[in-house]
């Protein structure tokens, strides 16, 4: 079991998302409603029109949780106004290692997913609901379809929900485990059944998505954000944490610290505070240093144990080179591992899960594997440095090289480590044996 | 009109159409290897990246964006501007090339595909001369996806073009993609085989030596190969093919491209269905029969031959005894030379179309397509010029037989002189037909083979195949199209139209564009064929 915020110390900051963590009455319908659950759904539903509910969401600036941080009310508006179907995704993949937030959230919390389901899916039009859930999740299916089979029952799922004549249904899609299926075409490719291949795009699933109809696809956190928008309004989510950052946010730290595990804080925090303060990580175990963090899974690369002042918010991450704040899941990385062995499994995570469509990401995941296994076997080359450099270059959306944005977090993960770790590679370079590189190159060539 | 600027220079094109299909069409190399235009856009292999000028989002401003775009995704508008000649995009080809080449085995010498292979001449073009990965190369195996065809999964580039080309056109979707990443492989879902009537187009659309075909493999090295332009004689579709051959043996046929008639495909019957053309079986000298005695005619004589015995013929029980068969399986030209000697000696001889091979149905593809929205069709008319013969007999008039008639007036004795031409590739002859021949005081055959029709016969001549002649048939919409012959006549045989023009009294070398001037006089419909236009240089 994860381990959560430290119900103790909460003088300062009530858990918002995490409220049901230790409950585990919360898990039920009767439990949950005693603590006011579907209260919020059946305020929307009754009192709000849908657009209200869509302004509302837009007004609170409320974030995709998912990675990219679009924000939820804005890409709900993109939906055509003349459509006739429209289906809802929720996004529970939660492939991008180390991640587990999505995973506390429905262990604990299944209704506060379904809730928030319901009001995107009222405020949407949606009448059919997919929640695509990794195919490991298996005891948190078991948990979440239990939940949605106790709201049939009691009348909030199905027709007619809190007699507004709005019905929804909620369907679980688990998925076979692969990275890509985290990418919202992908999952929607998935959903139907095929090949989890991003889809090019114009047309967005807004217009185009889920069995060519137009679609939303939102991730769990962000949906569990919504119940507590409507109930306590976007006045309330704006005044937690940062400007443009703004509401409950679940970070998740692992690796060598006291207290790992998944945290709910506003994104005022540092890296430093995520992982020094006792609330959170608790420091470092057995006195190790901090040597690297990937603050954002690993797709949005690096920081040093110099940069550990960086802010956990959605526009901090960029000005130490990562590509964005991700799903604040980081994992820390001591003084006692060799960077060389750290960018291979990275390396190797991502040529593993390159879904092979796009060439740049296909080939080059695989070659950046082969480099930095060789590497990390004492062979590596000065010019393997430069060639992985510019491999991870010449790949993802940005340079225009791919279809979908996983392969920017590929690149990103391995541009980071060898712009910010070259001297140490380099020296790790400089000690091996140049014979027995040159033989190794011989005998494969 | 729309117009846009590729590399600076202005060129009109079509609204809506991709970007890279302009640039293909204005002559540009642009390299691809996913688009085709005869399936959907999937934009995967990032080879046709280019540059395009956008307003900048913020001022509005024109000027080029920072990322590259898939060319082959972008559709043209009007007024916009691209280039594929700027360092960004070279980079990314470069790029590219050194990626497709990472894993693939280098295997040219033993690979059917060199020499038309997009890997090698994008890697010339685009590429670099070496690679800079020093690391073992991944392996993928080999795979027989069906009974025709073969996959050599180490030279995928993953185009996905099969995969598409058997959902979106065969519509029986066998074939797949399995695993990820640089271990992606094509393959054919378990249990099923690549076995549709049109899979061998997979072999033509794969743009590199990864999927090839059983019946070619190993046979010749492409640069050997000569091409004719011909038509499959095999249905009356009417496909333009390719007959590649070397040293007057035919190797292969492959599709060419026809829009609205087999676009770029063609029917693994017509691909395969050839063979009969370079059967060791086919008739290969001009026969006499004096009584019981057989023996050889010359070419020579063999004109004057024919056409003294049929005024013979005529003189004796007058023209309305004599009856000339005319094949579907005959060239417009042909057939009209035939028809046109024969009533010059006797006017009133009855012309007939000779039996049409019939199936119980058009097969449609994809498959279930109903006939709107079919993007291939193989018809159930097995022979390629009925409509064409149909015309002829029409336009020239005078007494006409259906062929039922000529077998049963034949089997009564009524006809005394008959010109029979065949031409069929399988056995045609029915028990009427050989029972009217025996009664049949004059009998000439023209036939690619051996028959019942050969013993009563008093001359039979060897005909060519569609691969040795030329001429024009017209499909069964209508469409008059050109044929090229590709290979010389077999030994002991002449090129048919050159013999009908000569017992025709037509002096010279028999050319069908000629010949169909002549026709042109009472059909103007034959002044012009429709040849089909060619591919941008650069499509593939």
């Amino acid at each position: 079991m994860v381990r959560t915020a430290d119900p103790t110390n909460l003088s300062t900051y009530e858990p918002i998302l995490l409220r049901h963590v230790g409950v585990p009455e919360a898990r039920t319908l009767e439990g949950y409603r005693a603590r006011g659950g579907y209260k919020a759904a059946e305020k929307a539903l009754t009192q709000m029109s849908a657009d209200d509910v869509i302004d509302e969401v837009k007004r609170a600036n409320l974030r995709g949780r998912g990675g990219a941080g679009f924000p939820a009310g804005v890409k709900w508006s993109f939906l055509p106004k003349d459509r006739t179907v429209t289906y809802l995704c929720v996004n529970a993949d939660e492939s991008e290692p180390p991640t587990f937030s999505n995973r506390v959230l429905m262990e604990n919390d299944p209704h506060a997913l379904i809730e928030g389901t319901i009001i995107a899916g009222y405020a949407t039009r949606a009448t059919t609901a997919y929640i695509y859930m990794r195919g490991e999740f298996w005891e948190q299916f078991h948990i979440v379809q239990k939940a949605i089979d106790e709201a049939y029952a009691a009348g909030i799922l199905g027709k007619d929900i809190f007699g507004s004549g709005y019905g929804l249904n909620v369907y679980i899609h688990r998925g076979g485990g692969a990275y890509v299926c985290g990418e919202e075409t992908g999952l929607i490719e998935s959903i139907e059944g095929k090949r989890g291949w991003p889809r090019i795009k114009p047309p967005f699933p807004a217009i185009e998505g889920l069995f060519r109809k137009p679609t939303v696809v939102n991730n769990v956190e962000t949906l569990c954000n919504v119940p507590h928008i409507i109930e306590r309004g976007a006045d309330w989510f704006l005044g937690i944490g940062p400007e443009g950052s703004s509401g409950p946010k679940l970070f998740c730290i692992s690796g060598p610290v006291k207290k790992p595990g998944c945290y709910e804080w506003a994104m005022d925090i540092s890296l430093r505070e995520l992982i020094e303060d006792p609330r959170f990580g608790g420091g470092m175990r057995d006195g190790k240093k901090v040597k690297a963090v990937f603050p954002g899974g690993i797709s949005m690369g690096v920081v040093t144990g110099d940069e550990l002042d960086m802010k956990m918010n959605f526009t901090d991450p960029a000005k130490f080179g990562l590509l964005g704040l991700g799903t604040a899941a980081a994992v820390v990385v001591d003084d006692s591992i060799d960077i060389r062995t750290v960018i291979r499994n990275v390396a190797r995570f991502f040529s593993h899960e390159s879904c092979g469509q796009c060439t740049q990401c296909r080939e080059g995941t695989s070659w950046m594997f082969k480099m930095t296994d060789r590497l990390a076997g004492n062979l590596g080359r000065r010019e393997d440095l430069d060639l992985l450099a510019e491999v991870s270059g010449n790949m993802g959306m940005m340079p225009g090289m791919s279809i979908c944005g996983l392969s920017d977090g590929a690149a990103f993960a391995i541009k980071t480590v060898i712009k910010k770790f070259r001297s140490e590679l380099e020296e790790c370079i400089a000690r091996e044996n140049p014979e027995a590189v040159k033989i190794a190159l011989e005998v494969v060539n | 009109m729309t117009k846009i600027i590729i590399n600076g220079t202005e060129v009109e094109t079509r609204e809506g159409i991709p970007v890279l299909q302009a640039a293909l069409e204005m002559g540009l190399n642009v390299p691809h290897y996913c688009y085709h235009p005869g399936l959907s856009v999937v934009a995967s292999c990032r080879l046709c990246l280019m540059e395009m000028k956008m307003p900048h989002p913020k001022t509005g401003e024109m000027g080029w964006a920072p990322k590259l775009m898939p060319s082959c995704q972008t559709p043209v508008r009007d007024g916009m501007e691209v280039r594929f000649d700027s360092e960004a995009v070279k980079r990314n080809q470069r790029n590219c090339m050194e990626f497709f080449l990472l894993n693939h085995p280098l295997d040219c010498p033993v690979c059917d595909q060199a020499g038309e292979c997009l890997l090698q001449d994008y890697s010339y073009q685009f590429g670099d001369s070496t690679s800079r990965m020093v690391d073992p190369k991944y392996v993928n195996p080999k795979k027989d996806l069906g009974p025709k065809t073969l996959l050599y999964a180490n030279r995928c580039v993953m185009c996905t073009r099969c995969v598409r080309f058997a959902d979106e056109v065969a519509g029986t979707g066998e074939l797949c993609v399995t695993n990820r990443g640089s271990k992606a492989e094509i393959d054919v879902f378990p249990g099923k085989a690549l076995d549709n009537p049109l899979q061998g187009n997979v072999v033509d659309i794969c743009p590199v030596g990864c999927l090839l075909d059983k019946d070619f493999l190993f046979k010749q090295r492409v640069w050997h190969l000569h091409s004719g332009d011909s038509i499959c004689p095999g249905c009356a579709t009417g496909c333009a093919v390719r007959v590649d051959q070397n040293e007057n043996v035919i190797y292969r046929l492959k599709p060419r491209y026809n829009p609205g008639v087999n676009d770029w495909w063609m029917c693994d019957e017509g691909r395969f269905g050839w063979k009969y053309a370079q059967d060791a079986t086919r008739l290969n000298r001009v026969i006499t029969r004096r009584g019981e005695a057989v023996e050889s005619l010359d070419w020579a004589g063999l004109p004057q031959t024919v056409r003294f015995r049929f005024a013979e013929v005529t003189a004796e029980h007058g023209d309305a005894s004599i009856a000339i068969v005319l094949s579907p399986f005959m060239a417009c030209e042909e057939a009209w030379l035939v028809a046109t000697a024969l009533r010059k000696i006797a006017p009133n001889a009855a012309l007939v179309l000779g039996p049409v091979p019939l199936r119980e149905q058009d097969e449609v593809f994809p498959k279930g397509a109903t006939n709107g929205d079919a993007k291939f069709t193989i018809s159930k008319e097995r022979c390629p010029n009925r409509r064409g013969i149909e015309r002829i007999i029409g336009a020239l008039g005078g007494p006409t037989l259906t062929f039922a008639e000529f077998s049963e007036n034949g089997g009564k004795g009524e006809i005394k002189g008959a010109w029979i031409s065949g031409g069929y590739p399988e056995k045609w002859v029915d028990k009427e037909l050989a029972k009217a021949a025996d009664k049949i005081e004059f009998l000439v055959v023209h036939d690619l083979f051996a028959s019942e029709l050969c013993a009563p016969a008093e001359i039979v001549i060897p005909a060519c195949p569609f691969t040795e002649r030329a001429g024009s048939f017209m499909n069964i919409a209508g469409k008059l199209q050109p044929f090229e012959w590709a290979v010389k006549p077999a030994d002991g045989c002449k090129r048919d139209g050159q013999f009908l023009q000569e017992l025709a009294e037509i002096t010279g070398i028999y050319q069908p564009e000629s010949v169909r001037k002549l026709m042109a006089k009472q059909m103007p419909e034959f002044a012009e064929v429709a040849a089909p236009p060619k591919m941008p240089e650069h499509q593939h």
